[in-house]
């Protein structure tokens, strides 16, 4: 009896152990890939080359291509050894850098999330790009208007934008087909979101019209869409934000939107998981949703049925005013020898080149920081092939430069979106709007008020 | 003479008395110097991963923060008034408690269900035991996605499921009425095999005498169960259940992958909670005063248990 026991047990050790190696291996063989190549290279050329760390948050197709392009880049020349470090998400790798920031294990350049730009300046431990720009005589007008529009503060740039999105509506061509719409010409409204979304409901009663995950970002871009500011003190761009800055009106339209669908039954709801939508829109369980034009190239490569894209919906009694730019940029680290930070500007400026950015818009749906990157043959052939690629970039350019396209800038974001993700999700289940919106703002302020507490203001 | 003898007898045994009194304080102040030598290793440890941080948090807790966790504004007990009278961190607590009270009871009694079966002397009973511990062999991240994909709205096999018998999909993870019986669910499969590997062990630990002596008297099953298994298997059974208790309270990788916390913060348990105010809203001094909640929660629970529950317990 005894025995059998031991050998259950010593099964049991089996089993663990092999589950955790094989759940070791999956998360980390990229990492360990390339922190091995780069070790390799390090130890036998080390005295020729500088070393540059790069952390980046790029998984999946994106990190493909970036791994591509460092590489093509250290193949390019002699001097210059980019080490990419994928760190996890954006949150993650931000509270990385916190926790080594200052001492010799910091990266030389990291890439962090639009959000964060306002707390990465407060932290003291970059160095503005603007210094190399000035320094080297280096010319940022050349680049996409909206997306430097995000990233200059009074006219300096404290990062380099690297990877840029926006919010996209994506929706099943053949569905609405189907539903007798006209699947070139998308809804553009709210209403017309509205009734798109009751025909096809009618048409095929398994799938919903519309969903919207419960992701604070989105919010803040259908809100920007009405020309409404998120924060006042003009988004925080001219002094310290103290308050909201959208009203009431702005604010709830599109709660209202929102509740008019669930209680028509044509909402679908996935809560704050972007990936159930995802698969809920490739299963053909809704026919219209919102999400990044970043995952563009992912949706059309994987749905079974044609995809297409188009502009961000507005209520129909405002203008559209356009979209703010999400994504992340790239910051020079403080501290760090000349001869490193020069080196890590010389790989930012190659990034910013046509030919990569051309590369790098075709590998992932982001945009092209570089606009002359649209007029390189990869990616006309790419727009010949998916021409919805090219609405993504229609949009941007389409946008009105005002404050509430500019975007928000302020440290307490994030938990910003969690309040209006919670909010949104207490519409979704059937909640009362004015309860969940005015507890909602009244959370946002706090929030505003703690973060400016904090920094002893 | 005879006036000075008693004097300076005295005087000797004031002066022995003060000696004795030396030696004595020198011995004892040896022995604490040897002992505390000899606890150096532990005090030092406990020292710089235990009681450091412990007080660190309680220190940060009466301060606002900046995001590198510098503290910035001293605020006394403001980040303990804010904390309580915030509707989020209610919430919190609310889920946190009904977890505890979903997850324990439910995984002890079915893990003490099959490690009972389990412990019949059968052919191939190993085959089983391998099985129902197997759940402890995989990490809580594989275990999250694997529920994750159960879970799916549309896709997921419960739905499906669901819809073979002509009921409307549940929004498992979505629905803030379902979302932490979901989590629940997910937590109660996961511990079950650690459960059941424990209390198997005390099942088998327990001397085959007492049920010979049983069987000679003529007891049944359910009597020999109540009055010799159960009995004998209460002091692993009250670690089973403390260990629980405590695993529930810090329950965090299931929440992080599943729900994030939402449906409308129904499943942001308190560990949940203190991650995001830290990591994600860098509001450290919030994220210590929860800190020390838990660890006051966990400090009550825990003395309880041994207070009510140890009078009940059986030592061999």
């Amino acid at each position: 009896m005894k025995k059998q026991f031991l050998l259950t047990s010593l099964m049991m050790l089996l089993v663990v152990i092999l589950a955790a190696c094989n759940s070791n291996e999956s998360s980390s063989t990229t990492e360990t890939n390339s922190s091995n190549n780069s070790e390799s290279t390090g130890d036998t050329e080390s005295k020729e080359k500088q070393i540059v760390t790069f952390w980046h948050s790029m998984s999946g197709a994106g990190q493909e291509t970036l791994n591509a392009i460092v590489e093509d880049y250290n193949n390019s020349q002699d001097d210059i050894q980019v080490n990419a470090e994928f760190q996890g998400t954006y949150d993650e790798s931000l509270t990385k850098f916190n926790a080594v920031a200052g001492s010799d294990s910091a990266p030389t350049m990291i890439q962090t999330f639009e959000i964060g730009t306002r707390s990465m300046i407060n932290s003291g431990q970059i160095v503005p790009i603007q210094e190399f720009v000035d320094a080297d005589g280096y010319d940022m007008s050349g680049l996409e208007e909206n997306i430097t529009n995000y990233y200059s503060l009074d006219g300096k740039f404290y990062s380099m934008p690297f990877n840029s999105s926006t919010p996209v509506m994506y929706y099943n061509k053949d569905a609405f087909k189907e539903a007798g719409l006209d699947p070139e010409a998308p809804p553009e409204t709210f209403e017309e979101v509205e009734a798109a979304g009751k025909a096809i409901v009618e048409s095929n009663p398994d799938m919903k019209g519309f969903a919207l995950q419960a992701y604070g970002w989105l919010w803040e871009q259908l809100l920007a869409n009405q020309g409404a500011l998120l924060l006042n003190n003009d988004n925080g761009r001219t002094g310290t934000p103290t308050e909201i800055g959208w009203t009431e009106e702005e604010g709830k339209s599109i709660f209202e939107w929102v509740k008019r669908m669930v209680d028509a039954g044509t909402f679908a709801n996935y809560g704050t998981n972007s990936d159930n939508m995802m698969a809920g829109f490739l299963a053909g369980d809704v026919a219209m949703f919102l999400q990044s034009s970043a995952s563009s190239r992912d949706v059309i490569d994987n749905a079974p049925f044609e995809v297409g894209i188009a502009f961000l919906p507005h209520p129909e009694n405002k203008e559209r005013q356009g979209v703010v730019i999400g994504g992340a940029s790239l910051w020079m680290i403080d501290g760090k020898p000349e001869a490193e930070q020069k080196a890590a500007w010389e790989f930012m400026k190659y990034l910013q080149t046509p030919e990569v950015q051309a590369k790098w818009h075709i590998g992932t749906g982001y945009f092209a920081i570089n606009p002359a990157a649209y007029d390189e043959q990869i990616v006309k052939d790419a727009y010949a092939e998916k021409p919805q690629l090219q609405v993504t970039v229609d949009q941007l350019q389409a946008t009105k430069p005002s404050y509430a396209t500019q975007g928000a800038l302020m440290d307490m974001l994030p938990e910003g979106r969690k309040v209006m993700e919670t909010a949104l999700e207490k519409v979704y289940n059937g909640g009362d709007v004015d309860e969940a919106y005015n507890t909602a703002v009244e959370q946002f302020n706090a929030a505003i008020e703690k973060a400016n507490a904090a920094r002893g203001e | 003479m005879s006036m000075s003898n008693p004097t300076l007898e005295s005087l000797e045994n004031e002066i022995s008395e003060i000696n004795f009194e030396q030696i004595k304080k020198k011995q004892r102040l040896k022995s604490f110097a040897k002992g505390m030598l000899f606890l150096l290793p532990s005090i030092v440890l406990f020292g710089a991963f235990l009681f450091y941080p412990l007080f660190k948090t309680i220190y940060l807790s009466f301060f606002l923060t900046n995001a590198q966790g510098e503290t910035t504004v001293f605020v006394g007990l403001q980040n303990y008034i804010d904390m309580f009278a915030s509707p989020v961190f209610q919430q919190s607590m609310k889920s946190t408690f009904l977890f505890v009270l979903y997850t324990v009871p439910t995984t002890v009694v079915i893990a003490l269900f099959l490690a009972v079966l389990a412990n019949e002397k059968l052919k191939g009973i190993g085959l089983f035991r391998t099985i129902f511990s197997s759940t402890m062999g995989i990490s809580v991240a594989a275990a999250s996605v694997f529920w994750l994909y159960m879970f799916h709205p549309s896709i997921g096999f419960l739905n499906k499921m669901l819809e073979i018998f002509g009921i409307d999909a549940i929004g498992w993870l979505t629905d803030p009425k379902w979302a932490l019986l979901a989590v629940s669910a997910t937590t109660i499969w996961m511990n079950l095999g650690f459960t059941f590997l424990i209390l198997l062990g005390g099942l088998q630990s327990i001397d085959s005498y007492l049920y010979e002596s049983a069987d000679i008297d003529g007891a049944s099953y359910f009597y020999k169960l109540r009055r010799i298994t159960i009995p004998m298997l209460s002091p692993t059974l009250f670690f089973v259940i403390t260990v629980t208790i405590i695993n529930a309270f810090q329950t965090f990788g299931q929440i992080d992958i599943l729900t994030q916390g939402g449906p409308q913060n129904t499943t942001n348990l308190i560990v949940y909670s203190i991650y995001r105010e830290a990591f994600a809203n860098y509001q450290f001094g919030t994220a210590s005063a929860q800190s020390i909640v838990l660890f006051i929660i966990i400090l009550v629970m825990t003395v309880l248990q041994f207070k009510l529950g140890e009078r009940k317990v059986h030592y061999q």
